[in-house]
């Protein structure tokens, strides 16, 4: 028989664990300082929180968005894009077209990098040079295709020349600027700017600190820095607002989360129109595809206004097309396609994929998506076995997705555009030339009357001319059904209460930024 | 020492193994580096170009010698996409991992024993109910579960610890403990079981006929007996915990080499991920050697043989 341990024993050992186990939490807690009131960054600063780290803090390499969006705070450019889409003069103080293949582009002469040089055209030359140059290895080249020459005419009038007229010619000019023999950055760091802010500190997946370009002015209760810290995780995101360590977050909130921080005391949450547009693609490979009453059939079966009020909690538009209202060449007037499963039914009827017993239909499409894309897919799969169409559900990671999309290897996919400033990029998309690698047309769609409009439109430089053109691209658009439009995204910022002068674009720019101002004139919040 | 040698000799066709299925993986997988440098409108010739220089436009089985050639003289090669030395990028990034993982650790084995111990001294008692009950939920709670969670009990509401981000020991305690609670439990339902076997044994018997307490000859006779299957699993588990450590990293905004893969894995940087698994890998294999000679420092009888 073995001895017999007494019960006693354990209740000895319980009672020592949670001696040594206050003592541990007391010594951790008293290492930390205490307890986590302390806002974390410097007063004067806010904490935006972001969920990527951006590639390159570099204007000459950023493709991303939020790189693009972290370098407007910190580079100046010839122009930015407004809230309409229209490209408004910014380094330069006035552009004139000199020619139909010439724009040129007069320079403030108060404009400094952070290190107190003058802004000059040499500048504005060689950072244009750095990136068509195919030794840079820039992937912002490809955006540059069609530039054939810069010159920088005097100190402060610089010209580009565009191989032929280019009506979105000013998309190439809002390149950020760097000081002239600036050496490329790719591994990470920032050279000089002229933005608003400069950048003193970049650790990958940790933090961006901006600090105040001293030789651009500002208002004195404006803020004086701004730490971007990544935070991966969208919970931990909307933790972080909560909790009061971060200020502000843009675009990145769970839709369902929204309602807890809105009943948060000290929170304030802005919606306003938004340009990102989700859609459906369709791979014309595909011969039902092909079919525009199976197309057709397809976006009645959809329940956008559903989708939209309860997946997405009404954080969206549902959407006419590729264009959002807000944007200059935008035009309601364009085919619809109200929810209706029978109308659906009877299209599908009428393309000859008629009904089994069980409802089912000899139409099955393999649907392409991430994990983030999956609830929205498999919204899609249940909506359409309503009217008989079998959809498989493919989720891989994103680079993977991305590949498969490249090569056409899909049937359906859901995708997003963000940033759409001018309507060429009609062209990029729906032209039967602009099939990958040459362009995004990833759903190979071809038709010559779209060939001709978005062609024309691109070398069409009166700006009448030019919307009328898009009215036509957009009818066209709606009622052939290349895409089928889905929505557009609002723009959600969730901030303190005390940060004022917040101006929401509708491309998701962190232009207003900079003119951010705060009520105590610290960045420190008490609790 | 010549079981040192030996071990160390054993784990060199490991890491060329391990090595030969991370590149064979992560160029058998779609999507392409160059892509994701240039965009997908970039002209052929700056692809072929970006290849070229890149070294993507030799053969497989070249690119796979040249790899190899790297390890062997200790260069992982250049990031794709960071544009920096991989050494570097994982030098960088790798302390903070390490730092994680032997808090986690620290904390499972903690929680552990003491679990562990309570439950097994007295099997079928209230506190081994209460012990391993505890256990079960530690197994059963996901890491994106437990992770938010605590970040809600203990820094949203209590206020005692900070959310996210690396810094001094408070910054550690939330991921550590995320971490470490599964490896915890089941380090104390497998330190519970031992005990109980050992309670049986004869020594236990004569220690107790020699005077000893309950308590003492528990933990000096007991505990150390009970210790060889709990070191084995501790091993074998690190695995699971250097895995773990990637989705803590991301949950609690935490700059580690696991968020540095991941990174890497969506940018198709090849070097970079090889450089990371590798890492991992060699990790591993570190640390079940470690296991090894451990053993032979419990229990004596191991070294012997």
């Amino acid at each position: 028989m073995s001895p017999r341990i007494p019960s006693t024993i354990a209740q000895g050992l319980l009672r020592r664990f949670v001696a040594g186990a206050t003592i541990l939490l007391t010594a951790a807690l008293s290492a930390s300082g205490c307890i986590q009131n302390r806002h974390e960054t410097p007063a004067g600063y806010i904490q935006v929180d972001i969920e990527t780290s951006p590639t390159s803090l570099d204007p000459r390499f950023a493709t991303d968005a939020i790189s693009s969006r972290l370098n407007e705070l910190t580079f100046d450019a010839l122009a930015r894009v407004d809230a309409h889409g229209v490209y408004a003069p910014s380094l330069a103080e006035s552009i004139e077209r000199a020619s139909a293949t010439q724009i040129v582009f007069h320079l403030r002469r108060d404009a400094h990098f952070s290190d107190g040089r003058r802004v000059t055209s040499r500048d504005v030359k060689f950072t244009y040079d750095c990136v068509t140059d195919p030794a840079s290895g820039s992937s912002k080249r490809a955006g540059f295709a069609s530039l054939r020459n810069t010159v920088a005419i005097d100190d402060y009038t610089f010209a580009m020349e565009t191989r032929q007229p280019y009506a979105a010619a000013l998309e190439m000019a809002s390149l950020g600027v760097v000081p002239n023999g600036t050496p490329l950055h790719r591994s990470g760091a920032s050279p000089r700017g002229s933005g608003a802010f400069r950048i003193v500190k970049n650790a990958r997946d940790d933090r961006i600190v901006m600090e105040r370009n001293e030789y651009v002015a500002n208002a004195p209760d404006a803020i004086r820095g701004i730490v971007f810290k990544v935070v991966p995780d969208p919970t931990v995101r909307a933790l972080e607002l909560a909790q009061g360590v971060a200020d502000l977050a843009e675009n990145n909130i769970q839709p369902d989360l929204l309602g807890y921080l809105g009943a948060r005391p000290g929170l304030a949450i802005i919606k306003s129109a938004g340009a990102a547009y989700q859609y459906i693609i369709f791979n014309f490979h595909d011969p039902q595809l092909r079919d525009i009453r199976v197309r057709r059939a397809i976006a009645h079966a959809i329940d956008r206004d559903a989708i939209v009020k309860s997946f997405l909690r009404g954080t969206a538009r549902v959407a006419s097309g590729m264009l959002a209202p807000e944007n200059w060449a935008y035009i309601a007037d364009v085919t619809s396609y109200a929810y209706s499963p029978d109308a659906a039914r009877s299209l599908l009827d009428e393309a000859g994929f008629p009904a089994d017993a069980t409802g089912k239909r000899a139409l099955k499409f393999v649907y392409k998506t991430t994990p983030e894309g999956v609830r929205l897919a498999e919204l899609i799969q249940a909506t359409l076995r309503r009217v008989g169409i079998e959809v498989t559900i493919r989720t891989n990671e994103w680079a993977t997705f991305y590949d498969d999309i490249q090569r056409g290897n899909f049937d359906i996919a859901s995708m997003q555009w963000v940033g759409i400033n001018d309507p060429h990029h009609y062209c990029l998309v729906f032209d039967s030339r602009m099939t990958p690698p040459a362009g995004l047309n990833r759903g190979y769609y071809s038709n010559p009357e779209m060939d001709r409009l978005v062609e024309m439109g691109e070398v069409t430089l009166d700006p009448e001319k030019r919307t009328q053109i898009y009215a036509g691209v957009q009818k066209l658009a709606a009622s052939d059904l290349p895409y089928i439009s889905l929505w557009w995204q609002d723009n959600i910022a969730v901030m303190t209460h005390y940060i004022h002068g917040f101006e929401a674009y509708p491309n998701g720019s962190f232009a207003s930024f900079a003119d951010l101002t705060l009520t105590n004139g610290s960045g420190a919040i008490s609790q | 020492m010549r079981v040192l040698f030996r071990r160390v000799l054993a784990a060199i066709p490991v890491a060329f193994g391990v090595a030969t299925l991370t590149f064979a993986l992560i160029h058998l997988v779609p999507g392409d580096p160059v892509v994701a440098m240039l965009g997908d409108t970039a002209a052929p010739a700056d692809v072929a170009g970006m290849r070229h220089q890149l070294g993507l436009d030799h053969s497989l089985v070249s690119q796979y010698a040249s790899f190899l050639a790297g390890i062997a003289t200790g260069d992982l090669g250049e990031s794709i996409s960071m544009h920096a030395r991989v050494s570097s990028l994982v030098a960088e990034r790798f302390p903070a991992t390490l730092e994680l993982a032997a808090a986690s650790i620290v904390l499972a084995i903690l929680i552990a024993f003491v679990l562990g111990m309570i439950a097994g001294a007295d099997p079928g008692g209230a506190a081994d109910t209460g012990a391993m009950g505890f256990a079960i939920l530690g197994i059963s709670f996901p890491h994106l579960y437990l992770g938010p969670l605590l970040m809600i009990v203990f820094s949203l509401h209590a206020r005692w610890f900070p959310l996210t981000g690396r810094g001094g020991i408070s910054h550690l305690i939330l991921p550590a403990a995320t971490l470490g609670t599964a490896l915890a439990a089941i380090l104390a339902r497998m330190l519970r079981q031992s005990l109980i076997n050992v309670r049986e044994a004869d020594y236990m018997r004569t220690a107790r006929g020699k005077g000893l307490s309950a308590m003492r000859a528990l933990v000096r006779h007991g505990l150390r007996n009970a210790l060889t299957p709990v070191i084995t699993i501790l091993g074998l588990q690190l695995g699971a915990l250097l895995t773990g450590a990637i989705i803590v990293e991301m949950i609690f905004s935490w700059p580690g080499l696991g968020r540095l893969l991941m990174t890497a894995i969506s940018a198709r940087d090849y070097p970079l991920v090889e450089g990371c698994v590798l890492t991992f890998s060699i990790t591993y294999v570190i640390v079940n050697m470690a296991t090894d000679i451990i053993y032979g420092i419990v229990d004596p009888r191991i070294r012997l043989e």
